[in-house]
């Protein structure tokens, strides 16, 4: 391991003012969204959901900076223990977990519920760029790609059998992203995506529960069934589309207000979001998520080696595609699936996750200079 | 210094850490494009939803919000001419579900619930709730009626774990009298599919009642009111969050019968002692000079709270299979042949056209000749009631003789003389018409029969036989085809009573508010002057006091006042070989007083004898009547 100074002015502010903006947004919307709950504690109570986000917020917050600390290459080293503990985690969920909406998902950590499979995202990728970067003389093999598509596969399996599609996207996704930055030949790729392609509705007839089933063809025609099991999808995008270009006002969304909307602190926050800020809020949000992609993708740029410059890849990848997959199925580009919009969403799981993986980008960031003697006369 | 950047990056790329770096730069491009690519699929879908289609969200979303519910006024009430109420508003509790506010989720559970609550079974709460949500899912549907206190406090208790159910408080008639004025008032019930259908676009809901019979029926848009309604913004399950806008209902009107409840109820009471073995019977008193029915009596009566709910399942069977169909309305959907008391016309349209005078003189043998017109040497022999000697105009009408009316209407004929010149079939039924026989009379009530005016030409077509002379002679007296409702007959009488006016009759005389303003009172109508002259009319009426001082028609004489009637007795069924028939119809129609008439009665029981069985309890109509209206001036000085 090659020695670098640490240089605590590399720290990017920018990344975790971006983080920070979405946090507050995040709360302000759960706040809203949980005006029409009924017996929801008081705002000075720490049950409460704005209360309990901002505890997560400042719990990451200080993860973050001591994971910033940590040499992220000591996180590497340790991401196979971290991973076999990930696996053992998901498939604990399968045994003893809280089932919320026809899926387990959770498991009960002394009161507190805890998602496994938004960590197992985070170790999936060190674990990965750790492999890849021990592996890049002979990533050009296929015997290395198909390893590390082992790696993503269980526990997106795992996963998948909550069951949780979305989850198991994403982790096919970051796997993807990273085998395609780590520098896998085209031809095994394509192969792949190929066969996968060929498998899908194989898959879809083996595997894919009717729960899934149901849920996909709503989406296909979520008016079909416009007072039942469509009710979901279509008052959020009805919500979404009654926003307008600046909204109906923070807590005056009437879809959201009236109920109409479910999760609406979690997997549809975006609805009212886009409800009560209209467009312009959409747009707000789009900017914070990009500008904390640029300053992620900057970090891969910066990075000295592979693995940091992977596991800022796959960290974007992680991002990008929870964003994209949650706000999609908001407005009815997917079928419903439960995905937290990152940083956003109420759910400690996902931000203390997101948290870490910020301090770990910062790890990488102020770890990406060489020795150098301009330093010592700076 | 300003080279240092390049120099840098030169010296970088040159790093053996960093061979990779050319395939790295060009595989992070792909991230780039994919970033903005998937962003920019999702800004185009939100300016599509939240900019294109805004408008259609926007309206979508409000529906959502908004909903209009119907506020009904309570139905108006109704009372007698002085002021007795008869039927009053009852509010029940009934278990109902919005289908709109039930989650498809949780459709099981709430049907579940709905059933072991009300026992109804389950999968026809089910089909119901899927029904209605196709016609129309926002009004509550109605599971089960009238529960009980206890139920619909179980139900209330368990309303938020049964999202979209509701206790409705409906409101139900309860009629103070039951069978006493049901043929007057009728009843009210559900909206069926039908109506529904008909009535929807008028603010009728699918839960909702309306009149059936009676004056409920035909003043149904009095009594309603008009609905006002409630914009209010609901929650997804149903619940009234906030009123916006209130449309305050328009408050129905309480109707006001001309019905003298207790004339009615004593003119029942004469009515069913003298039923004997008749199926049913009938009795009016009508104002003579504004049509007003003071009583309206149709036996047998029917309660009319079997109809309203909740509804005796048991005994609305036997209503229904009860042969002499005590629904009917008889006063008004019954027709019979008018017997004698027809002679009033056939008399006045005699006077009318100079076939007759108050000095024409006919004699009765008992019985009248004639030659059969297409039968050469055949003789028909058509009886009188008695050998009843010669009499004048008012001597025949008095003594109700047949055979002097047979010459009126038809004529008399001996070896192809013409000895008599009678009115003839034509003429007789255009007066019949011009009294309003034929056609249904225009009371306010439904379900009224138009009778029947006979003349040669409908012979022709309805029987396809040729009309003859016999014909004539039985239409004089008011037999054979011709058939009239008991209602026919009293708006006749009236008309002879007046001078002359033949009124439109009615059961309504007011609409008031609950102040007892006025708010619309209803005019005397009269639908034509007779062609008959005031002073024939006069005559009749002579006529007919004189038949009640020694004819038939004095059995309905009254103790208290001068009256003038006329009795019929209209054959009916198997005849028998004396020429008589086994049964007949008794009527009796009369009007009092005499010199200032105020009210016509008509008596018809199926059967009987006019004079034996009608007439009396005319009489006791009239003398309780009087001797109340006696009472009533001897106490205001």
């Amino acid at each position: 391991v090659n020695n670098r100074i640490v240089r605590l002015r590399d720290f990017d502010p920018l990344l975790l003012l971006a983080a920070l903006g979405l946090v507050t947004l995040g709360m302000l919307l759960i706040y809203s969204g949980s005006l029409s709950q009924s017996g929801k504690p008081a705002m000075s109570d720490f049950s409460h959901p704005v209360v309990r986000q901002a505890a997560f917020a400042i719990i990451g917050l200080g993860l973050a900076l001591v994971f910033a600390r940590v040499d992220y290459r000591v996180l590497g080293s340790l991401s196979y223990v971290l991973y076999v503990a990930s696996l053992a985690a998901l498939a604990a969920v399968l045994i003893i977990g809280e089932a919320t909406h026809g899926s387990r998902r959770w498991i009960d950590v002394g009161g507190t519920p805890v998602q496994p499979s938004e960590i197992a995202k985070l170790v999936v990728v060190l674990t990965l760029a750790k492999y890849f970067s021990d592996h890049q003389e002979t990533i050009g093999s296929l015997r290395v790609v198909l390893t590390s598509l082992v790696i993503a596969a269980l526990p997106a399996a795992l996963v998948f059998a909550q069951p949780d599609l979305g989850s198991a996207l994403i982790f096919a996704a970051i796997w993807l992203g990273m085998v395609t930055v780590a520098g896998a030949q085209w031809k095994h790729l394509l192969g792949i995506i190929g066969a996968a392609v060929v498998a899908v509705p194989f898959a879809f007839i083996a595997l894919v529960t009717d729960y899934q089933r149901e849920r996909v063809a709503l989406w296909l025609d979520p008016e079909r069934d416009p007072l039942g099991a469509g009710f979901q999808a279509v008052q959020a995008q009805i919500g979404i589309g009654s926003g307008g270009l600046w909204g109906k006002g923070l807590t005056h969304g009437t879809q959201t207000q009236l109920d109409y909307l479910r999760t609406q602190t979690t997997d549809y926050v975006f609805s009212v979001l886009a409800e009560e800020i209209g467009f312009v809020g959409a747009v707000v949000l789009f900017l914070l998520v990009a500008i904390l992609l640029w300053r992620a993708l900057r970090v891969a740029e910066l990075s000295r080696d592979l693995l940091g410059r992977l596991v800022a890849t796959g960290l974007v990848i992680y991002v990008l595609l929870q964003t994209f997959i949650n706000v999609a199925v908001n407005v009815g580009l997917m079928p419903v699936t439960g995905i937290p919009l990152p940083f956003v969403s109420q759910g400690g799981s996902s931000l203390i996750t997101l948290f870490i993986g910020l301090g770990i980008l910062q790890s990488i960031l102020i770890r990406h200079r060489p020795f150098s003697f301009r330093d010592f006369y700076s | 210094m300003m080279r240092l950047p390049d120099n840098r990056r030169r010296w970088r790329s040159q790093s053996q850490e960093l061979r990779p770096g050319e395939l790295f730069q060009r595989r992070f491009l792909l991230l780039k494009a994919l970033i903005v690519v998937l962003f920019g699929v999702l800004v185009l879908q939100l300016a599509r939803m939240q900019i294109v289609d805004y408008a259609s969200y926007h309206t979508r979303a409000e529906n959502n919000r908004l909903r209009t519910i119907p506020v009904l006024p309570a139905r108006g009430l109704v009372y007698d001419r002085n002021g007795e109420q008869l039927v009053s508003n009852q509010p029940i509790f009934s278990a109902a579900v919005v289908p709109a506010d039930v989650p498809h989720d949780q459709l099981l559970p709430v049907v579940a619930g709905l059933a072991e609550i009300t026992g109804i079974p389950p999968n026809e709460i089910a089909s119901d709730i899927e029904n209605a949500k196709k016609k129309d899912p926002f009004t509550p549907l109605v599971v089960k009626p009238n529960i009980d206190d206890q139920t619909a406090f179980q139900l209330r208790e368990r309303q938020s774990s049964l999202p979209g159910v509701q206790v409705l408080v409906e409101s139900v008639r309860r009629y103070a009298d039951g069978a006493l004025v049901s043929d007057v008032l009728g009843f009210v019930g559900r909206i069926d599919e039908e109506e529904y259908a008909d009535l929807k676009d008028d603010g009728y809901l699918l839960n909702d009642r309306l009149g059936k019979a009676g004056v409920e029926y035909s003043y149904e848009s009095v009594l309603r009111g008009i609905a006002g309604y409630r914009i209010a913004e609901v929650d997804a399950a149903g619940k009234e969050v906030n009123a916006l806008q209130t449309v305050d209902p328009r408050p129905a009107g309480n109707l006001v019968l001309s019905i003298d409840a207790d004339l009615q109820r004593h003119v029942t009471q004469y009515l069913q002692a003298a039923m004997g073995s008749s199926q049913n019977a009938s009795a009016i008193v009508m104002d003579v000079r504004t049509g007003e029915l003071l009583s309206l009596v149709s036996l047998p009566a029917y309660d009319n709270n079997i109809l309203t709910e909740p509804i005796d399942e048991a005994r609305l069977d036997a209503l229904f299979r009860d042969p002499a169909k005590p629904m009917v309305n008889h006063a008004i959907a019954e027709v019979n042949p008018p017997g004698s008391t027809f002679k009033m016309v056939t008399g006045t349209a005699a006077l009318q056209e100079g076939v007759a005078t108050t000095s024409t003189t006919i004699t009765s043998h008992g019985s009248i000749s004639v030659q059969d017109e297409y039968t050469p040497g055949r003789v028909w022999v058509m009886r009188d009631w008695a050998v009843l000697g010669t009499m004048d105009f008012y001597h025949g009408l008095a003594m109700s003789s047949d055979v002097y009316f047979y010459y009126l209407s038809g004529g008399y004929y001996q070896n192809g003389e013409t000895l008599f010149d009678g009115l003839g079939a034509t003429r007789l039924a255009r007066y019949a018409r011009d009294y309003g026989l034929g056609t249904p009379t225009g009371i306010d009530l439904p379900g009224e029969a138009a009778g029947n005016v006979p003349d040669p030409s409908w012979k022709e077509e309805t029987v396809g036989e040729v009309w003859t002379l016999g014909d004539t002679y039985n239409f004089g007296i008011g037999q054979g085809y011709l058939t009239v409702t008991p209602l026919q007959l009293a708006r006749i009488t009236a008309a002879i009573a007046n001078g002359g006016d033949l009124l439109t009759p009615r059961v309504a005389k007011q609409v008031e508010d609950d102040q007892g303003n006025v708010l619309q009172a209803f005019q005397t109508k009269v639908a034509r002057k007779l062609s008959v002259s005031a002073d024939n009319l006069t005559i009749m009426r002579e006529a007919m006091r004189q038949a009640v001082v020694y004819g038939p028609a004095r059995t309905g004489a009254s103790s208290q006042v001068t009256i003038g009637g006329k009795t019929g007795t209209a054959e009916f069924g198997e005849q028998l070989a004396n020429g008589r028939y086994v049964y007949s119809h008794a009527w009796y129609t009369g009007f009092a007083p005499y010199d200032n008439p105020e009210i016509a009665v008509v008596v018809f029981l199926e059967k009987g004898v006019g004079a034996t069985n009608g007439g009396p309890v005319a009489k006791q109509i009239f003398d309780y009547y009087f001797q109340r209206q006696h009472l009533a001036e001897g106490e205001q000085p």
